[in-house]
């Protein structure tokens, strides 16, 4: 497991790719959002916590895109260059393999999403003064960004078993926006609910309570029953329905390898 | 390590009969697995290697049972397999995924990792480009690679499937060299569909044919099939039409044929002496008559 892990690990994070891709996605994010300012208008008390937790939204609504995409093909392409033959013939155990490759993929391909994340944490510190700031941000990064980043490595590594990476890529970024970014009023979505990756439920109920009115009086929309109100609690639970989900898919795909191994 | 095998059936989802009640023992030395295209040779190796499952029999590799979980890591512990399709990260340099493989192959041990490594490069003369990323290695070197990796935990039981295909001359018979001085005391099962593979490097062998068992024994005893069974035949005018036609030289103004045929296939065939090959033709043109197609 470890061995997969290191491996996966060194191969992801010197893929070429891996880093234009971040970029271009980055100058989108920058052009577009305030991830300069980091103003969404929160007033909060505490305004280095409120920064921190703002950085880590904006972050959330187009990174995830390109950590998905470049974890698509990691777990296919061990049969597509036939190297599938020579790893499991080895005394190695297929289930640590599998754990080690979804950590060590996944690790990799959030390496870039975090510089981005923590730099501006430290840009943050050194522009404001306020080393608080570097806390806050490894306390918003483990608790609004992490779990989503743990469900969608899942996601993105098992999917390309069912449909090509390629299509595969193309239907997660219809996915992203449908269910992660949509207003929930649109059409019926996941956005906004316990099942959205986006961070909101940690975001919302742990560090921004103050804010929950921007929630308040709106009109009733499809699914609300998955919407419940946000509270540290809630917060807890999607935590934990991220990393059931990201359980449950490796699970289906160490089934998926055992039933087809006949 | 000795394989047994016994009444040993695969069959693929689409129906296809890649192996049909099998008998097989493999004891230890170089044994060569002839077969032509589709015989189910790969299938056979893909088993072996706990790759696939079969679909009825057994086999048991040096006393492990296969098909039970204990067994078949037991069996996994001893081999070293080089598939007929060798992949390998192409992101990786060859040192690299040689130490990544070892590693999944239980080599804890760094140091003597890397001197096992530094060994199996020098072995498959790999030395020099070890170092460089393994998207530059031409199919021969890829296979060297593959050899190595099947190597590194010095496997008392090495499995290769179809080695030889697609290398130029010289490298295919450095390659089949290598493998006969790896044999020693190891099982080496080697599958191919060149005759002259076996011939050059085997003592044993089967012939596999439509997932059915042709032939086991000795490579003489193959040959001697072809016993008063190959002639010449000089000719201006058209071939022989009986028999099956193994070499065609042109000769003056017409040809020499050399020729498998159970009977004298022209009055002024000459008998010749038999190699391997005819002793494969001529059991495979005896055994049309035998094997009903499936
Ligand atoms: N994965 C598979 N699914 C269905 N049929 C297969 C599969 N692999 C091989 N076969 C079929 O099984 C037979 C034996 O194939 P194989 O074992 O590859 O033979 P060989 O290695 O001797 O060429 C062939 O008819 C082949 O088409
Ligand atoms: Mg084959």
């Amino acid at each position: 497991m470890t061995a997969t892990l290191r491996y996966e690990f060194l191969m992801q994070i010197r893929r070429p790719s891996l880093w234009i891709v971040y970029g271009l996605v980055f100058a989108v994010l920058v052009a577009t959002l305030p991830y300069l300012t980091l103003d969404l208008g929160f007033r909060d008390a505490d305004l280095v916590k409120a920064a921190m937790t703002t950085a880590a939204k904006l972050i959330m609504t187009l990174l995830p895109i390109v950590y998905g995409c470049m974890v698509a093909d990691r777990l296919v392409r061990d049969r597509r260059l036939g190297v599938d033959a020579v790893l499991d013939s080895t005394p190695a155990g297929r289930t640590g393999r599998l754990i080690g490759k979804y950590v060590g993929v996944c690790a990799a391909t959030a390496v870039p999403l975090a510089l981005v994340y923590f730099g501006r944490a430290v840009v943050y510190t050194v522009t404001e003064g306020k080393p608080a700031a570097l806390g806050w941000s490894a306390v918003v990064f483990l608790t609004s960004m992490l779990p989503g980043l743990i469900y969608l490595g899942a996601l993105a590594l098992i999917g390309p078993l069912l449909v090509p990476p390629m299509l595969f890529r193309v239907l997660f970024v219809i996915y992203w926006f449908w269910g992660n970014l949509i207003p929930a009023t649109m059409m019926p979505t996941l956005s906004r609910t316990i099942f959205s990756a986006t961070g909101d439920y940690a975001s919302y109920g742990f560090f921004l309570q103050e804010r929950l009115a921007l929630y308040e009086g709106e009109p009733e929309a499809a699914l609300d029953f998955l919407r419940p109100a946000f509270s540290p609690a809630v917060a807890w639970l999607w935590m934990g329905v991220m990393v059931a989900l990201a359980v449950a898919l490796l699970s289906a795909a160490r089934l998926h390898a055992i039933r087809s191994e006949s | 390590m000795r394989i047994e095998i016994s009444q040993l059936t695969k069959t693929y989802k689409g129906g296809v009969h890649a192996l049909d009640g099998l008998d097989l023992d493999v004891p230890t030395g170089m044994y060569g697995l002839l077969g032509s295209n589709g015989a189910g040779k790969t299938t056979l190796m893909r088993i072996m290697a706990g790759l696939l499952r079969p679909t009825s029999g057994s086999v048991r590799i040096g006393g492990h049972d296969i098909t039970t979980t204990d067994g078949r890591l037991a069996v996994l512990r001893a081999l070293g397999y080089l598939p007929q399709d060798v992949g390998v990260y192409p992101d990786l340099t060859a040192r690299r995924f040689l130490d990544y493989i070892a590693l999944l192959k239980g080599l804890d041990s760094r140091s003597a990792r890397r001197r096992r490594i530094g060994e199996l490069l020098e072995v498959v003369a790999l030395t020099e480009q070890a170092d460089r990323k393994l998207k530059g290695f031409s199919g021969g070197m890829l296979r060297r690679v593959g050899i190595a990796q099947a190597l590194l935990a010095d496997p008392r039981l090495l499995i290769v499937d179809e080695p030889t295909t697609g290398l130029d001359p010289e490298e295919r018979i450095r390659f089949r060299t290598l493998l006969s001085q790896l044999a020693g005391d190891r099982t080496v099962l080697l599958s191919t569909h060149i005759v002259d593979d076996v011939a050059q490097t085997c003592r044993s062998l089967a012939v596999l044919a439509k997932g059915r068992l042709l032939f086991r024994g000795g490579v003489g005893e193959l040959v001697a099939f072809a016993d008063r069974r190959v002639w010449t035949v000089s000719t201006a005018g058209p071939a022989p039409a009986q028999g099956r036609i193994v070499a065609a030289l042109p000769e003056g103004a017409g040809m020499r044929y050399r020729m498998v045929s159970l009977t004298r296939p022209a009055a002024n065939a000459e008998p010749a002496e038999p190699t391997l090959e005819d002793g494969y033709l001529a059991l495979m043109e005896s055994a049309q008559a035998t094997v009903p197609t499936p």
